[in-house]
């Protein structure tokens, strides 16, 4: 059968002919690095989303400016992980075959991060992580893995030896979340704190949908003298829990004596939302909005003039803003792609961000731990530094 | 007091009151399923919404616009949630479950019930935002010691308002024509039909109910909850297995079974850990499944003929 093309027909693959010629052009002469950015927007852990998608925002305004980074631009595209395995492990499969990114941040939840881990192994594609502290992270031998928040171990290590050296502490209880990250970081004090002579008198372990914490505090309250109560959990229940220990009145904020210990998990803003309940909070901070430093005072400005005046930025913001801000600086250092992303990071030594200097050891994890700050909470629910 | 009867009083009280706020929630759930045999699954978001108005009303509306008290407010705002929940109820009703009535299918309707639990989550995710809000009572400000014992003003009123509305129902349903031709509905919808009595408005009447009890649920337990568009969720599978243990579509036993729950929680974290605290109920479930499917209090049912 002759089958004679219309002149309609012609002009239409004509036209299609001439669209593929110029966004291939196109894509030829635009000189792009992918991020692939995955972020929990809803749940109970959608306040790092949020907060998260803040940070990369600004920095990818400044670093994609004028020529951009190497004449690079940075392209973004953002995907709800819900701090969720399954969904992180869905979504990054999803991103990987279509948006086909250089390089993933994200997530900010330990139990999701390491979901994603083998898969970005897998497909040689960076995973840079700001926000998950459990130690397998970087302790599995991936090659790929590279994390700008300090372990479990490392904060661990650190609240357990000060507590019991600079506080005096003899007796611990333990409050964790039943995640990869609760336990984890519970583990590390207990380790810690019990070699060093002290004693942990209880460690309970609480899911994410325990809303009233009063039968917990009833629990401490019972357990006669506690010197400390390191909390692991994210910022909704340990308001709750804080104001439970308040009102049984086990911590200092509720006329007791116990000081509650937190990890970087808090951001800032979280005693203004615990109230009273929160005064005597001990807590470590990577990020510290109040420091003097060049770097911190324009995120700061830049961040205000971004989102308002009043706005103050959290850790989960820096971290955001850090993490664009090392993709970039990769890039400058002549990264195109995800091997030789995965190659400048490797060789990162000493980079100043907001959240302190980045120095990656061989497993991929940031080994300068001057970018830990310990405060205490002050009756004004103010931060007071510690000097430890 | 020794210290163990202490312990013991004070793990009561938090029970009874973890027990209130699920008998609340649970209620609504157990109405619905006694009246219609069906399973509401948008529950949990009728009580997000109760508790997204009440914070509203409570933080905004009562205070800045009425001028109230911070506890005049949040009182305002309990009776306004539950009217949302009702004016919801009677929306859901009239624009989804009637209709579907009218076709005469048992499955579309339950169906239905999932769509517009994704269809409340994600409008107030999209109104509301992911971002937890800090919903706090007055009330749960004011500690109330009795020698080594305490409880807070909240742990009170929740307790006082589950106690009202629970008589309010229990009266209504048994002193009131209304409520009786209800509960006639709930055992034999066609018969009772025979008897002059309208299902449709009655069966639109229980949705509106039950939907105005998780608006004041959410009120009243807005101030536990990490307050996001899917809090209600946290507690829902929780009133599921209240209603199931109490038997399903019964009043009485919902009650006994949700205040059973809080004091099993209490004592679990107590002795066992609070992370046993879903192993230790849903086993509870499980047992009641097996020796006593029709729940703690049975309530005779005539079969359709």
């Amino acid at each position: 059968m002759n089958i004679r093309p219309s002149p309609r027909r012609v002009a239409v693959a004509l036209a299609l002919a001439a669209f593929a010629l110029i966004g291939s052009a196109s894509h030829a002469q635009e000189k792009v690095i992918r991020v692939g950015v995955l972020m929990p927007i809803s749940g109970p852990a959608s306040y790092f989303g949020v907060q998260g998608k803040q940070g990369i925002e600004l920095a990818l305004e400044q670093v994609n400016a004028g020529a951009g980074p190497a004449g690079y631009k940075l392209q973004v595209q953002y995907e709800d992980s819900a701090c969720s395995p399954l969904q992180a492990t869905n979504t990054v499969k999803r991103v990987l075959e279509q948006f086909k990114p250089h390089i993933v941040i994200g997530e900010e939840c330990s139990d999701a991060s390491l979901a994603i881990a083998p898969i970005l192994e897998q497909a040689k594609v960076p995973l840079l992580n700001a926000g998950s502290s459990a130690v397998k992270l970087t302790e599995s031998g991936y090659k790929y893995v590279f994390r700008i928040f300090p372990t479990a171990d490392q904060q661990g290590t650190m609240l357990g030896r000060n507590a019991f050296e600079k506080l005096g502490a003899r007796t611990a209880v333990l409050l964790y979340e039943k995640t990869n990250a609760g336990v984890d970081n519970a583990d590390t004090f207990e380790k810690v704190f019990t070699a060093a002579g002290g004693k942990v008198l209880a460690r309970i372990d609480f899911g994410r949908d325990v809303n009233d914490f009063t039968p917990i505090a009833t629990r401490i309250a019972a357990l006669g003298k506690v010197d400390v109560l390191p909390t692991f959990g994210l910022e909704g229940q340990t308001v709750r829990l804080a104001q439970a220990l308040a009102q049984a009145r086990v911590v200092r904020g509720g006329g007791g004596t116990a000081i509650q210990l937190g990890s970087i998990w808090l951001p800032w803003g979280f005693e203004q939302k615990a109230g009273p309940a929160s005064e005597g909070y001990i807590r470590v901070v990577q990020f510290d909005p109040t420091e003097k430093r060049k770097m911190v005072t324009d995120f700061n400005a830049a961040f205000r003039a971004k989102f308002g005046a009043a706005e103050t930025p959290t850790h989960i913001n820096a971290h955001a803003y850090d993490s664009i801000l090392l993709v970039a600086e990769a890039v400058r250092r002549g990264a195109t792609d995800s091997e030789s992303l995965r190659d400048r990071f490797s060789k990162m030594q000493g980079v100043e961000v907001t959240t302190g200097r980045i120095s990656f050891d061989a497993k991929g994890q940031t080994s300068d731990l001057s970018v830990i700050h310990f405060v205490e909470t002050q009756k004004d629910l103010s931060w007071k530094g510690m000097a430890w | 007091m020794s210290d163990l009867a202490t312990l013991l009083v004070q793990q009561s009280i938090n029970g009874v009151y973890l027990g209130c706020l699920y008998v609340m929630v649970a209620l609504g759930l157990t109405l619905i399923y006694g009246v219609m045999n069906q399973i509401n699954f948008a529950h949990a978001d009728f009580v997000t919404v109760g508790a997204f108005t009440a914070f509203f009303v409570a933080t905004r509306f009562a205070t800045k616009v009425l001028g109230l008290g911070d506890a005049a407010a949040y009182l305002v705002s309990i009776f306004i949630a539950l009217g949302a929940g009702a004016v919801l109820g009677l929306l859901v009703n009239a624009v989804v479950f009637a209709p579907l009535r009218e076709r005469g299918d048992e499955l579309r309707p339950l169906i239905a019930t999932i769509g517009i639990s994704v269809l409340l989550e994600n409008g107030q995710l999209a109104l509301f935002g992911p971002i937890p809000f800090q919903f706090d009572s007055p009330f749960a400000k004011e500690t109330i010691r009795l020698g080594r014992v305490f409880f807070t003003g909240q742990s009170v009123l929740v307790v006082v308002a589950s106690m009202l509305a629970i008589g309010a129902l229990y009266a209504f349903m048994k002193f009131t024509f209304t409520g009786k031709a209800l509960r006639a509905v709930s055992q034999d919808r066609e018969t009772a039909g025979l008897m002059g009595i309208n299902p449709d408005f009655l069966i639109g009447l229980t949705i509106v109910i039950a939907s105005a009890m998780a608006g004041m649920a959410g009120a009243l337990i807005g101030p536990v909850l990490v307050l996001t568009p899917f809090a209600g969720a946290t507690v829902i599978v929780k009133a599921f297995a209240i209603v199931i243990i109490g038997g399903f579509g019964n009043m009485e036993g919902t009650i006994l079974a949700g205040i059973l729950v809080g004091i099993i929680e209490a004592f679990t974290v107590q002795y066992l850990g609070s992370g046993l605290i879903d192993l230790v109920v849903f086993v509870l479930l499980l047992v009641m499944l097996v020796v006593r499917p029709t729940g703690l209090i049975a309530e005779r049912r005539e079969e359709n003929v």
